[in-house]
């Protein structure tokens, strides 16, 4: 049998399909895990990228730190954080934390670069102009920067996204679910359908992760190209303040 | 003891001797070409073979030393890249003929024997010496539970977490022998690379409590645990034996003086004492050709 064939049968045995260990529910583990780091990664490396974009202060180190960051390997790591989460938690400590810390790491670096990147290329006149009508400095990020750098922002977002979605996997190796079970196992047990068929579930969970984020990314870019930026600015109770209504 | 020092000198100053009867006969021997899977145990084998035979007039070439694992060294063996090559009975059966393997030595010998013969190999005596998938529990968990042999865990196994190798589930010898022999499930259990040290690591952490590693691997002896005894044998009795080109047998003076010298070698070795070595290896850095020096020097194979 070829490997497609093979991979067809693993993939369309109903056994697989069932179950603590089956296709369902690693796929939610699999998803579980990549979120979670994803959200830690997104609570550090967005308001970091964000302070770090507003003041024009510290890009350099910053993005040498996330530079670094992408060169340490996963499973480096990995291997690195087990022992110390081991000791604060000796089953979470082993199975779980060592890959998802290590999953949020992952996803820090793109999500801080292009976020600081996203706000330091807004138009300089442009925040200039807010600045001289008035606008607080959280205005300005939230009304000015943000808004203008939320493709960039969400095009770091997506490429982390798919490189989560797709390293996951190595937690199998530290007793991990997810879909990464199927790859390591199957190895292990020469079992190649079972190899194969968990390699196209996390090609295709990639695919849906990023395709998703790009169709989100679009609906944002064409509501912007329907609303002009500045119109957002001229909400009620704001108007009047800062000479908004200029705009309006 | 010293009983047994002073045969094994002896045997080994016959075989000498006998060598030497035989017209200067090591010398006129063909260099034997060792080699070894990739792993320090194996290397550590093959090394004790090649210096034991060098002390009695052989010449040996190391160059298959480590050559890699057995989908590599066993087609290096039968295609003569070299003539000698240290054997887990048990593992290279099942490599030929899985699900052949059995837990007792001297049936395994004989099935890998009767595969080899085609291939014009020969099985020499099986040592003592194992190196399988063994259950290890740490030291304390032993003595909470009074765990020495394998069914002691029946009774207490839904109290313990397992750790199993990633093959288990679908290996015969390992999740439905489990089951079945000892009524252990091992579905739900944490799933890691066989005899590598995350399961170790995980065990000493005390993410698992009990353990599929080595039976030869030094974190055993290093944390002191306990290895639980495989009552009802359920796993493939996997001694080290040598194995050796037929075509290289012929061409010796004293194929018999030959062959004594490494059975003699592999009569002396035992699985705690190969843990050891292990240990001094892996654990203790200590360069493996001195490790094999010096337990032939032990064992008065080498003065």
């Amino acid at each position: 049998m070829n490997f497609v064939d093979l991979t067809i049968t693993w993939l369309t045995d109903p056994a697989h399909w069932q179950g603590s260990g089956g296709i369902p529910a690693r796929l939610v583990e699999h998803i579980a895990l990549s979120l979670a780091a994803l959200a830690i990664a997104a609570v550090i490396a967005l308001p970091a990228g964000l302070m770090v974009g507003h003041t024009r202060r510290g890009a350099g180190p910053a993005v040498g730190l996330a530079t670094v960051g992408r060169a340490i390997p996963s499973f480096a790591l990995m291997g690195l954080i087990l022992p110390f989460t081991q000791a604060v938690d000796p089953a979470l400590g082993f199975t779980v934390y060592p890959t998802l810390f290590a999953m949020a790491a992952l996803a820090i670096p793109p999500i801080l670069v292009n976020t600081l990147t996203g706000i330091t290329e807004v138009d300089a006149d442009l925040v200039e102009a807010a600045r001289g009508m008035g606008f607080t400095q959280g205005q300005l990020l939230r009304r000015i920067e943000i808004p203008l750098a939320l493709p960039v922002i969400l095009g770091g977002v997506r490429s982390a996204t798919v490189q989560v979605v797709a390293t996951t996997t190595l937690g199998a190796i530290l007793a991990y679910g997810g879909l990464g079970r199927f790859i390591v196992d199957g190895i292990a047990q020469r079992d190649n359908g079972q190899l194969f068929g968990g390699v196209v579930l996390v090609a295709l969970l990639a695919l849906v992760a990023e395709g998703s984020l790009a169709l989100v990314q679009r609906l944002i870019a064409r509501r912007r190209g329907v609303r002009p930026s500045p119109r957002p600015m001229a909400e009620p109770g704001e108007a009047g303040r800062g000479g908004a209504e200029a705009f309006a | 003891m010293r009983i047994f020092r002073g045969l094994a000198l002896g045997a080994s100053m016959l075989a000498l001797i006998s060598a030497c009867s035989a017209g200067g006969g090591a010398a006129n021997n063909p260099t034997v070409k060792i080699g070894s899977d990739g792993f320090y145990e194996a290397k550590v084998m093959a090394e004790i073979y090649g210096q034991a035979l060098e002390a009695n007039g052989y010449k040996v070439d190391r160059t298959g030393i480590g050559i890699g694992a057995r989908k590599v060294s066993a087609p290096a063996l039968e295609s003569g890249q070299f003539d000698l090559k240290p054997e887990y009975i048990g593992s290279g059966l099942a490599f030929y003929t899985p699900g052949k393997q059995t837990g007792d030595p001297k049936n395994n010998q004989t099935q890998l024997q009767a595969v080899l013969k085609p291939k014009g190999i020969t099985v020499l005596d099986y040592s003592p010496a194992a190196d399988q998938n063994a259950f290890v529990v740490r030291k304390a968990t032993a003595d909470q539970y009074k765990l020495v042999k394998m069914s002691d865990l029946t009774p207490v196994a839904a109290q313990l977490k397992f750790g199993v190798a990633t093959d288990c589930p679908t290996n015969p010898v390992c999740g439905a022998a489990l089951k079945t022999a000892y009524g252990i499930d091992v579905t739900n259990a944490t799933k890691l690379a066989a005899c590598d040290t995350p399961m170790a690591q995980a065990l000493l952490g005390k993410t698992i409590d009990v353990g599929e590693l080595c039976s030869t691997q030094p974190d055993i002896a290093v944390n002191g645990w306990v290895v639980l005894q495989d009552d009802k044998q359920t796993q493939p009795a996997d001694n080290l034996a040598p194995l050796v080109r037929d075509d290289l047998l012929a061409k010796l003076a004293d194929k018999a003086a030959f062959q004594k010298i490494l059975n003699d070698v592999s009569a002396k070795m035992d699985t705690a004492t190969l843990t050891d070595l292990n240990k001094q290896i892996a654990v203790d850095k200590k360069d493996i050709a001195a490790v094999a020096t010096a337990w032939l020097k032990t064992n008065g194979f080498v003065k």
